[in-house]
């Protein structure tokens, strides 16, 4: 009678039952996690794969665009925005050859270049109107030029600026790169010049030291270092100097001439644009950093590059870790499969299950490896590494975005759901009549 | 409808390895009313547990027909035949298939949850099982944790709990020793005889059998004999007759 009482309530109970929600996707999170958590060494290796990924694409990306970084702002401070230089676009044919044909001459043959140097026309005029294009913040004149300088026995050749300071502090803020002495002093004296840290030290000079200086076809002359500049870029430290226009200019030999116009613009990343109008407006060459600099940035791109494909096979790595945790999973499971779907779980509960286990194993594994790629980051910053090659520094130079750790995240994600989706698949396959049958687990 | 199971025709042939196709079943026809307690038996290869996974909605056939509680099984897709699996069929098999990471009682009541029973309600009915088969007090015990008796009784608590239409048990006492063989019987035979539900169990025990409500015996994937409990198994010869006879 008990008996028949109990199955009675039972019935009534379940006329009574409350029902879920959701009631699949909650039984496969509860399966998922469950058999995660009971599978901890396995899974953990898993992670660890991801883990490993994630803190060397964070690293790599933190100390490849620390450099580049780094590069780019000293460069962009040390070396104009444009530079307009002294070559014409269209050069007016000479007069010979302008009569080509008519009676003044019939033909000609071979003409000999005259040796008029090549120079900026009017470069005020030119200056002015640049200063009045909108895109502008500052224009400044100047002539560039290779000279000897010697001192003390030593001799060195060096790439020399003639500026007027004020126009060039304008354009390349020159002043902060100032090491010793000052740049005002180039301004008041009659014969300073302002030398690069790495001319300074390889000639040994100090300031007030007198160097000579010459170049063919113009007056040596001597020069007194005033100040010693260092932008934290070897390629130029070794070479630069500069000194007032006048003197440049006969130093080299080229008396009224400049040979470029240096611009500094609003916004650097408008280089191109900028260039193009230019070379429209006046008929001169025009120049954006991007191409001046094109050498060391192509370096750069090239090092993103390979630090992609290293991070991106480290990922492929973590993913076959992965995909070799869940298939052996999946083989192990094939029996609890079987069970699961005799019981009435469908195919894509089974699918749910690899795959959120898969996209489990690859969120754990990218949010430590964001952390520990932080902890990576911070320490690599502290890391002393003398360095001197395109850019100078005492430490790693190591520059840190938001976006790597979405990135990173993302990645994990991604790779989390490649590297499941075959062992999820296999799994939903698994028809519990095999199993049963003990043909297969 | 008298028949809870229905099977008309049945055929099921396996095609593998490229082998010709093997034929496992030759037609079968079966009928088990409701609350009754069906032995299959036969020797090993006869088609009993191909059948059994046929009524179990867990194959599909070649060709013939399976009406399970008046549904026609062929007419479902696979999602189709594991909702009902879920909601109207329980099953026990030989080597108690529980999950091992998961507790007795979370063993019993996941195909509840499965169906979107409230975790409580489900959790409250997968108690009242394990009680009726008097292992509530390892509700909380791992798989892993129990004796081979006890597994297959908890594996008979989860068929159970759902309160399902009708109960399969592959060979459910075969890895048992005798003792706990008697007890696992004894189980089904009150879940048949008290709580009114239809068991449909393969076994290869002559015994148990007998003690059956009814027992078919296949050969060869036909059915050589059917008997209701203390009847002599009718020798195949007067198989069709006894059949045409009982219409």
């Amino acid at each position: 009678m008990a008996a028949v009482a109990n199955a009675a309530d039972r019935r009534a109970e379940v006329r009574r039952e409350r029902r879920v929600a959701f009631a699949d996707v909650r039984t496969v999170w509860f399966i998922a996690l469950r058999q995660l958590w009971e599978r901890k060494l396995l899974n953990g290796i898993a992670i660890g794969g991801v883990v490993l990924g994630i803190l060397v694409l964070i690293a790599m990306n933190g100390i490849f665009s620390g450099f580049s970084m780094k590069f780019t702002m000293a460069i962009l401070k040390i070396s104009p925005h444009v530079i307009v230089f002294d070559t014409e676009l269209r050069p007016q044919p000479s007069i010979l050859a302008r009569h080509e044909g008519t009676f003044v001459a019939t033909s000609v043959a071979h003409e000999v270049p005259s040796d008029r140097q090549a120079r900026i026309k009017r470069p005020s005029e030119i200056v002015r109107a640049l200063q009045q294009m909108s895109e502008v913040r500052a224009a400044a004149p100047s002539l560039a030029g290779m000279a000897l300088i010697e001192y003390g026995g030593k001799t060195k050749s060096i790439d020399i600026r003639g500026i007027d300071v004020d126009a060039q502090q304008n354009v390349t803020p020159l002043n902060q790169f100032v090491k010793k002495g000052s740049l005002g002093a180039l301004a008041v004296a009659t014969d300073g010049i302002v030398v690069g840290s790495g001319v300074a030290a390889d000639l040994g000079l100090h300031l007030g030291d007198v160097v000579h200086a010459a170049a063919p076809g113009g007056r040596p002359l001597d020069l007194k270092v005033v100040a010693i500049i260092e932008a934290e870029i070897p390629p130029v430290d070794k070479v630069r100097a500069y000194a007032l226009l006048r003197n440049v200019q006969t130093l080299l030999g080229k008396p009224d001439i400049v040979s470029r116009i240096e611009v500094r613009l609003w916004d650097e990343n408008q280089g191109f644009a900028a260039a193009e109008r230019i070379e429209r407006m006046f008929g001169y060459d025009a120049e954006p950093w991007q191409e001046t600099n094109g050498n060391f940035l192509a370096i750069f791109a090239m090092q993103a590059m390979i630090g992609r494909f290293i991070v991106a096979a480290i990922l492929l790595v973590g993913g076959f870790g992965i995909l070799a945790v869940q298939i052996m999973i999946v083989l192990q499971k094939t029996r609890d499969i079987a069970i699961l779907r005799s019981v009435g779980l469908r195919r894509l509960d089974i699918l749910r299950i690899f795959l959120l286990q898969g996209l489990i194993i690859a969120l754990i594994g990218g949010a430590i490896g964001d952390l520990l790629g932080k902890l990576a980051l911070i320490q690599l910053a502290k890391l002393p590494v003398k360095m001197e090659g395109l850019v100078k520094s005492d430490t790693f130079l190591i520059h840190e975005d938001p976006s790597f750790y979405v990135y990173g995240v993302v990645f994990a994600l991604v790779v989390g759901v490649f590297a499941s989706l075959l062992p999820a698949i296999r799994g939903s396959r698994v028809e519990p009549v095999d199993v049963l049958r003990g043909q297969i687990g | 409808m008298t028949h809870i199971v229905e099977v008309r025709g049945l055929v099921r042939e396996l095609s593998g390895g490229g082998a010709a196709p093997q034929t496992i079943l030759h037609g079968i026809d079966l009928a088990v009313p409701h609350g009754q307690f069906l032995a299959l038996t036969g020797a090993s290869g006869s088609g009993k547990s191909t059948l059994l996974y046929l009524i179990g909605a867990l194959d599909r056939a070649t060709s013939g027909e399976i009406w399970l509680d008046g549904v026609e099984m062929g007419g479902l897709d696979d999602d189709d035949r594991a909702a009902f699996r879920n909601e109207r069929l329980g099953f026990v098999f030989q080597f108690h298939f529980l999950l091992p990471e998961f507790n007795v009682l979370e063993n019993v009541a996941l195909p509840m949850w499965r169906r979107g029973i409230h975790r409580d309600d489900a959790n409250d009915r997968a108690y009242e099982a394990l009680a009726l088969l008097g292992l509530e007090e390892l509700w909380k015990r791992k798989p892993g944790q129990l004796s081979g008796g006890q597994q297959q009784r908890v594996s008979i608590a989860r068929a159970v709990a759902n309160d399902p239409a009708l109960i399969l048990a592959d060979e459910p006492t075969g890895n048992l020793d005798s003792k706990n063989a008697e007890i696992v019987f004894d189980v089904f035979a009150q879940i048949a005889g008290d709580h009114g539900r239809t068991v449909v169990m393969v076994t290869h025990d002559k015994d148990f059998a007998m003690r059956a409500d009814r027992q078919v015996q296949l050969r060869d994937g036909r059915i050589l004999a059917d008997a209701r409990r203390g009847e002599e198994i009718i020798p195949p010869s007067q198989r069709m007759r006894q059949v045409s006879h009982s219409r």
